[in-house]
Formats: C-alpha cells, structure tokens, sequence
C-alpha cells in the first residue's frame, strides 16, 4: 500500500510529466527479434493530451504498455528510458512499478465488454483500485467508489455499484473504466482506443466525458488511437506512428493544416468525411510492412508517392524538426514537401445516377425477423410474475427486424446504416433467406424468395452473393485462393478446367491481385488482401446482388479506401447491385446511392443520400451524423449527445422506437403512437417520425447555411 | 426473478429426461432374457405355477398397462419389491445409496482438492517444469481403470505399508475413525482417476482466463500477482470446472459399480451387480433409475453453482 502522492512531491520537479526517451521494444521471435517500438522519443507536460495514431500494428499499443511497463514475454524493452515524475520507470522494481500502475499512471483500456471481470461488481473493481493505493477503510473506499461513478455521470451510482458489469450497457461500462482509471487522480492516463469498440453515439458522449474529466483532474492523457477523428476532437498534439517507428510529431493545428509526413498526409485524405462527396478516395498502395521484414531505405518508402531513390536505400530515415514550427518528421524530403493540400479534390460531377425506371432488382416488404429469446428447448419460456398471484407462462422475442421495406434497383448500392442491435445485419440474411423470415416478403427479380424452397433457392444463390466483415473466417483455410475462387465457378456450373483457371486468375487480377495468389492460402494474405479475395469469390458466379456486411471495419482506414474504391469500379463495369451494410456514415455516405437508417429493427429514414443526410430529418439521423467526430480539429460541431442508451428489442419502447431517447420528442403521441415511414416532398425520401417537415428542419445545423438551401427539399418544393 | 426462470426451465428440462430414463430402463429390463417367473420358481416348475406366478406378478398384461402401473407406484413413492430379496426395491436402495453417496463424494473432493491447486499452478507456469510435471501426475491418473488403482492402492498402502485396512464397510455412526480409516483406499484410488480430467480442465479455463482484458487491466491497476491469479482469474476460471467436477461424480457413481467389488463395499454398485446376475428386474429398474437421477442431479447441482459463481446467469443472461 503506498500513500498517494500529494500535489506538492507532483510539482517538484519542473521537467515535463512523462519524457520518452530512445524507447525500444522488441519481441522474441521464431525468426529473430522484432522491433515493435523502435527508439520512440516523445515528451509530455501535466494536464496535456497527445495523440499516438497509426494503423494497426504500427506500435502504437506496445508503445503504451512500455511506459507502464506491461510488456509480457517473449516481449522485452531493450532500451531507452521511461522519465515520469522525474524518475527513470525501467529503472525501478516490479513492486515499484506496481505501486505506480493505477496511481500515478492509470489505463483506460479498449473493449468495455472485455475488461471488466464479469464476475466481480463493478463496485469491487473500483474500490480494490481505490485500496491499493490509498491507505483507506472498505467503506471510505466505497465513498469514494460512488463518488467516482457520480463523477462519470453514472446515474444511480449508490444503487449500481453492487450490480456487475453485464448489467451496463457498453457506453456505461466504458464509463466505469473511466471511473477506475480516474479513481487515485493519477498524473497520467493511458487511453488505449477508448471509444473503438462504441458506437458513434456513444463514443461522442465517452469522449466529451474524458475531455472533462481531464480538465477537472488536470491529468495528461496519452490517446492512442487509429481515429484522426478522435485526434481532432481530443489532443492537443499528435504523434503518428508507422512500423514501429515514430514518424511524425505536431500539434495538432499543424498536423492537419501542414503534415510533414507523406503517411499523414496519406492517413489524413483515406477518411470519408460525413459530408463530402469524393468520386474516388485516395489510397496508399499496399499494407504496412511486416515488422520482421523491413524494407532497406525508409520503411514507408515502397508506399509513399514522393518516394526518390534515397529512400528507398539509405536506411530509416529518424525524426527530425522541420521548419520553423514544432513538428518533427521522419523523412528525407519533410522539408520540400509541401503537403497542406489534401490530395483528392472533391467530387464535381456530383453522384452517378441511377435508372430506376424498370423493375426493381431486389424488394423486401414488410420483413419481420422474431428469434426467441434465450437459448435451447424452453429458451424463450418466461414467467411473468406480473399482475400477482400465481406466475404466467409467457413466451418472449426479440423483434430483430420488425416492418422493414426497401428496394435496390439494378446497378444500385443501398446501404443499412445504425448502431450495433439494430438489426441491419439480420435484415440481410433474412432477405437473402440465410435465415427464414418470421413474416414478410422477399423479390429478388420479380421471383418471391419468402415462398421458394431450399433447391430453388439454392440456384438463386448464384445471383446474390455475400461479403462478410472477417475475411479470415468467411475463407476456408484448408484451401487455395484459386481453389476457393474455382469451386464456386464449377458448383454453379459457370466453367471447368482450363477455362476456370484462367478466369480464376483474370478475377484475382480484377480485385487487385496477382495471378500468382491463385495457388496461395489465406492466411498468406493480408487483412485487406483477404477482403479481395471475398470479393472475388463473391464475383466468381457474376452475381447481380452483392450483399456486403461491414465489409470494410476491420480493415485499416488506407486499407478501407482500397476496398471502396474497388466496390465502386467493380460497380461502374459490371452494373452490380450492392446492398451495403455498416454503422460508419463516413463509408455509407460514400459508397452508396440510398441508404436506410435503422434503429431497434425498424426503419427510421429511407431516401437519398443527399435527401438523408444533406440535411438530416430524422432526429435520430441528425443525432447520429453530429456525433461523428471530424477529423478536422478546426470544425466545431453541435453534437447531439441522445440520453440513456439503446432499449432491448425484446421489451421495446411504445409508440416510437425512438421516443425514449429523442431529443425532439412531442409528447404523448410519440410514447403512444408508432408513426407510419412516409413520403415527404412528394419525393422517394421516407421518414418515421410524428413532426412535421417544418419541425425537423429546425435546428442548429453543423452544414453551412446556403448548403442547406440547396439541397433542402422543403425550399423546392 | 431470472433465477427463478432459470429454475423453472432446467426443472421442466429434468422432467422430460426423466420420463425418458423411465422408458428406457423399462424397456431395457423387458428386454432381458430370461423369464422371471422361471428364475424365481427353477426350472422344474410346472407349467400352471409359473403361469400364476406370472399373473400375480402381472407379468402377462400388457407391457404398456405394465410401464404405466411401474411409473404410477413410482410416483406414489412404491419401487416395487425385489423378487431376490423380497424386501421394498426402496428400502433397499435407501440402505446402500448413503454408503455410496459418501464413497463418490469423497472421492470427488480428493479429486477437487488435488487438482484445482495443480491446474492453477500448472496455468500460471505455462509450460516450464511445474506445468510439465503437473500434468504428467495427472496423467499417470487416468493411464490405468479405476479398479486397477483400487489393487495398486490396496497392495500398496494395505498390504506393503498396512496403513489401512484391505476393504470393507463400517457404518460411520458405529465407528467413525474404523469408517474413515476404510474409506480413504478406495476415496483415493477413485479420486486419483478422476484428478486429471479436473485439473486438465482447471489448466485450460485458467490459461484462458489469464489472456482475458480484464487480467490486463487488473495489472494495469497494480494488483500483485496472487491477487490476479486467486482473486479475478480462479473465480471466473472455475465456472467451466465445475461442470467437469458434476460429471466426473457422476463418473465416479458408474466407477464404483467395480471399485466396491474390490473393496468389499457393500454400495449401490454391488446391489445393481447382484440384481443384474438374479434378473431381480424391479431391482435392475430402481437401481438404474436411482443412478440416473443421481445424474441428473448432479448436473442440476452443478448448473445451480456455475449460476451461483456466474453472476451473468444469475441475473439471467445478456437480455
């Protein structure tokens, strides 16, 4: 137990908070050492917040758990110091160091459904924190418990603080972990992703939590994430991590407006931002470099477009100031490059359109989903002790889709945008009948799929095709990507033999791929390779239908825009439809034509993207576009932070789904009344709400005034 | 409220797999050969008296009429009666099942005792020496049948060392230090067996528990090792074990049909034995029937416990 430490030890020393200096991590491999933080120098001051981004294995984390010193075997750190407090952390013992982790330097770990120990009350996780540190009795601890949980806007917290963690909905969780983090008023926080695993509504309320909790406690936060968005809204200055090496460090103002860095720049231009159109997005070729297997010259150089000949040979270049302000990079031309232009000019010819004058290709109407709730024989079978007196048997559901329509015409990418448990996945593999519809109607072609049986049905497979999330998973490992990509051709009888092998190869070549991978195995590939090879099997039987379920949020934000843009060429040649599912609006707003916004199974807003989201109606869709954080620190945005969380779809909310959480909310007609999707403007624009046109038009907008008059439908009508 | 749910529904669950053990065990033993009536009056009886015997036994109604007059005595608490002993099925059962019942329970807890501490300490040194030699003891358990260990054990400890007694039953409210001196050889050769399936399992739970975030976190709040591994890994690493330790005391109940053979105890696994051999069929039912809901009892137990340590099941799941 050791005793805090007061503010005036804190203040002794004038140095910076933490100074990283030459920090050098490396893990013990089967093939030699690998560096996964290369000599990373960084220092911060009290109550500051810098930002590590980088794409996935960049470094970023191993970097963070170097300086608490949570590097586990085969890892070491084999080099530099960690000064915190004016004292050398690598120097110090295992029991040191354990009096220093959770009190002085506190993390705030990623997955809120991961970290906190299921089986204990969330009230014990924080007050066990709270005595290790803190000479204070169990029910002093407990105060201070409650006190923390109020701190975190924990409602109730008196009444919560014996529940455990399953009983918290994941922002609220996320939340505890903040109240632990914060718990000893620690001089530094590590926020290892933070709000990655949230939904976006809920990750604006976690960050504008952390940004006051800073201020009120004065602590300096290290932010690692893979989101600029998040960099923009949060730090103050920013350290950009690739291959284990820091490549850049800036304030934040300049790493946007002036990035010295050819990856940031790279980094910065892949985000689809929520109300820009672009025709293409611009990417990086290739991945991040296996850290085992480094190029020669600078390690981005076979990537980076200003690359010359020097970088590919004289070694990694190191991070140096550049120019006058206080950005520092690590590249050979940081100094005559001048990137503050971003490198893709928005769109000008504006959307493609769409010919919606014949049939549609795929219709789905009134599509209702029920799984029981609970799992096995009497899973679902629920006494109800309500009403008193003896218990009644009630069989209960969750209403996963409930009343969903929509069409894609041919050529066409709707897309499914919401939160997680909303439903949008399970419309998908209702629709395509992966699973039987409870009610409803399904055309694809004109042909009714809710009625076929299990051959025909089987047939039809051919013209709609899936993509998932994990490409890992979605390809059968035991296989080659030719043989993968070739059966689906025979199976649907579309070619053999040599025919096959050399469409095979003609297909990988589409999707961005060598010939040569034919005769690879999965997991020789990459993440984003993997997610071609999907592609290509999914286009083997030349569907008409591609259903693609989150097919771009495991990847990598250079990776993703490599992904979207092979979808919108494949589209442009072959006149695909593409029912796109994602919770990110940057990427819908992208890659589709129309989208349907939904939320606890129903369909809040149908229309154009344009219609949908330039301005928003639908009060859910404006509170779900504000929340997207911009990676843009100079934007402000009035975010709409939406109260409570999202109800359970087996006891939803009367009347409007939505009623619970609106911000608009009229009264009595929305907790009673479920308001009809209607037309509005006489246009194909269908919006679920009881106000008024007029009523919803009246906000605060983030978009500029005369963008709105352009495009809003009210004016035109 | 969500337990009583849960109740609720494995209860209903117990039901029908009862309903079905009953079905089977009837059908088994009327499926045996061998008539009984010809077994109880030997095989010069006459064609009359065995025809009797079978009418008053009921024996020739329908097998149906039979099943339904067996599962409404069931209910009204009536087995039946031995046709060997000529006693109640239950009171017979009644005597020997307690002898057994603490026979599998100590073995159980030898088993528990012995092979959560190994598993926990074989997980936390994960491959090195501790871990190598842990799960080769463990092994050497279940390398050889339960009633060979019973010979190793008696040779071993009664009759080279003659530290306990070779077999042998003495009621504990008779003699309480002569009974637990009898139960420990056979307790400790069942619960030797039965070691490695629990402390494999314990290892495994464990090492995944170890990787888990929140075993992340833990460190990172700075909680000393011991706390990590006794206070946030076991209790959560226990759960899935303890659905193990049910059915290996199930096992342990199959495995002393021959352990109390060789020890000369006079259990549940000697009656079955002694009613299979005389075709005492009532016997034969009850015993299977008894040993089933044993069974499932101890499964029911179990899933009560992993509710009681699982606090997401107590509160009924992830709704």
């Amino acid at each position: 137990m050791s005793a805090p430490t007061t503010a005036t030890d804190r203040e002794a020393d004038d140095g910076p908070l933490l100074d990283v200096r030459g920090l050098r991590t490396e893990f013990r491999t089967d093939a030699g050492p690998i560096v996964a933080s290369n000599e990373v120098s960084f220092s911060l001051d009290r109550g500051e917040t810098m930002g590590l981004v980088g794409e996935s294995g960049a470094g970023k984390s191993v970097t963070a758990r170097s300086l608490m010193r949570l590097i586990d075997s085969p890892g070491e750190i084999t080099g530099g110091q960690v000064v915190f407090n004016g004292e050398d952390l690598l120097q110090k013992t295992e029991a040191e160091m354990r009096d220093i982790r959770g009190n002085r330097i506190a993390m705030i770990p990623q997955d809120p459904m991961s970290s906190l120990n299921p089986v204990m009350t969330v009230g014990e996780q924080i007050t066990e924190t709270i005595r290790r540190h803190q000479d204070v009795s169990k029910s002093e601890a407990r105060q201070l418990a409650i006190e923390s949980m109020d701190d975190v806007g924990i409602p109730d917290a008196e009444e919560r603080i014996d529940d455990y963690p399953h009983e918290f909905s994941g922002g609220m969780r996320q939340r505890v972990l903040v109240a632990i983090g914060f718990s000893c008023e620690p001089d530094l926080i590590i926020a290892d992703e933070p709000t990655t695993a949230l939904d976006v509504t809920t990750q604006a309320k976690i960050l504008d939590l952390l940004n006051e909790m800073q201020e009120r406690e004065g602590t300096a936060v290290l932010m690692i994430t893979h989101n600029l968005g998040v960099v923009a809204q949060t730090c103050d200055h920013v350290g950009v991590m690739y291959a284990g090496n820091l490549v850049e460090t800036a304030e934040l103002g300049d790493l946007f407006d002036r990035p010295r860095h050819p990856y940031t720049r790279a980094l910065i231009d892949s985000i689809p931002e929520v109300d820009t159109d672009y025709d293409e997005l611009p990417t990086l070729d290739g991945a991040m470099p296996d850290l085992g297997n480094l190029p020669s010259g600078c390690n981005f150089a076979p990537r980076c477009p200003h690359a010359t000949e020097a970088c590919r040979t004289g070694g990694d270049p190191s991070l140096d100031s550049v120019g006058d302000d206080s950005s520092r990079a690590a590249c050979l031309h940081a100094a005559d490059l001048d990137l503050s232009e971003s490198t893709v000019p928005e769109s000008g010819a504006g959307r493609r359109d769409v010919d919606r004058s014949g049939e549609p290709l795929f219709e789905v109407r009134n599509l209702k989903k029920y799984f029981n709730a609970g799992e096995g024989v009497f899973g679902n079978v629920h006494l109800s002790w309500e009403g008193g007196g003896l218990p009644t048997v009630e069989r209960r559901h969750v209403k996963a889709v409930d009343d969903v329509s929509f069409d894609v015409y041919p050529g066409e990418t709707v897309g499914l945008v919401g939160e997680s448990g909303c439903g949008k996945s399970t419309v998908a593999r209702t629709a395509l009948r992966l699973l039987d519809p409870t009610d409803g109607e399904v055309y694809f072609e004109g042909q009714p799929l809710h009625e076929l049986g299990t051959s025909e049905i089987r047939s039809l497979r051919r013209e709609m095709q899936m993509i998932f999330q994990d490409p890992q998973s979605s390809l059968n490992p035991r296989k080659t990507v030719g043989q993968i990509v070739g059966r689906a051709m025979e199976k649907h009888g579309i070619a053999t033999g040599e025919e096959k092998r050399e469409r095979v190869g003609d297909l990988l070549e589409r999707v961005g791929l060598s010939r040569a991978a034919a005769s690879k195995y999965p997991h020789e590939f990459s993440g984003g390779q993997q997610q071609r090879v999907a592609i290509a099997h999914a286009l083997a039987v030349e569907p008409k239908l591609i259903v693609c379920d989150e097919p771009v949020s495991a990847l990598d934000v250079s990776v993703q825009a490599q992904i979207l843009n092979l979808l919108n060429e494949i589209q442009e040649d072959e006149n695909i439809s593409f029912l796109f599912i994602s919770h990110n609006i940057g990427v819908i707003r992208h890659i589709c034509d129309r989208v349907a916004v939904m939320y606890l199974g129903k369909i809040a807003e149908f229309g154009s993207i344009e219609q949908v989201f330039s301005p928003p109606f639908h009060p859910y869709t404006e509170s779900l576009l504000s929340a997207v954080p911009h990676a843009n620190p100079d934007r402000e945005t009035d975010r709409i932070l939406l109260e409570g969380s999202v109800p359970s779809p087996i006891n939803p909310p009367s009347g409007c789904p939505f009623q619970t959480r609106c911000p608009k909310k009229i009264g009595d007609v929305c907790e009673q009344e479920l308001p009809e999707l209607e037309s509005v403007g006489g246009a194909d624009h269908y919006i679920s709400c009881h106000l008024s046109e007029e009523e919803m038009s009246q906000r605060d907008s983030f978009i500029t005034p005369s963008k709105r008059a352009e495009t809003s439908p009210a004016d035109s009508d | 409220m969500s337990m009583y749910n849960y109740v609720f529904r494995r209860v209903g669950f117990m039901a029908v797999t009862l309903f079905f053990v009953t079905l089977i065990a009837f059908a088994v033993t009327n499926i045996l050969p061998g008539d009984v009536a010809l077994l109880i009056l030997g095989p010069n009886a006459t064609e009359q008296s065995l025809e009797a015997l079978q009418t008053q036994l009921g024996l020739n109604r329908p097998l149906y009429v039979q099943y339904i007059d067996w599962v409404v005595g069931l209910l009204q608490g009536n087995m039946g009666e031995s046709l060997r002993f000529g006693e109640p099925v239950s009171q017979l059962i009644a005597e020997r099942l307690p002898r057994s019942m603490m026979l599998a329970v100590a073995a159980t807890l030898v088993a528990v005792v012995l092979s959560v501490p190994l598993g926990v300490y074989a997980a936390v040194n994960q491959n090195e020496a501790p871990d190598v030699s842990a799960s080769m003891f463990a092994f050497v358990g279940i390398s050889m049948p339960i009633f060979l260990w019973g010979l190793v054990f008696i040779l071993v400890f009664a009759v080279w060392l003659n530290l306990f007694p070779t077999g042998g039953y003495v009621s504990p409210s008779e003699d309480l230090v002569g009974s637990l001196t009898r139960l420990v050889l056979p307790a400790g050769a069942m619960g030797f067996a039965l070691t490695a399936y629990i402390m494999r399992m314990t290892r495994s739970s464990m090492l995944e528990v170890l990787s888990e975030e929140y075993i992340n976190l833990a460190r990172a709040k700075g909680m000393s090792q011991r706390v990590i591994v006794l206070r946030h890994a076991l209790k959560n690493a226990i759960i899935p074990v303890i659905t193990v330790i049910a059915f290996q005391f199930s096992y342990a109940f199959g495995g002393v049909v021959v352990l109390e053979e060789v020890f000369f105890w006079p259990g549940i696994g000697r009656l079955t034995l002694t009613a299979i051999q005389s075709r005492d069929i009532p016997l034969i039912q009850g015993c299977i029937l008894v040993v089933a809901l044993i069974y499932m009892f101890s499964n029911f137990a179990a899933d009560l416990l992993y509710a009681y340590f699982d606090p997401r099941i107590r509160y009924g799941g992830d709704d």
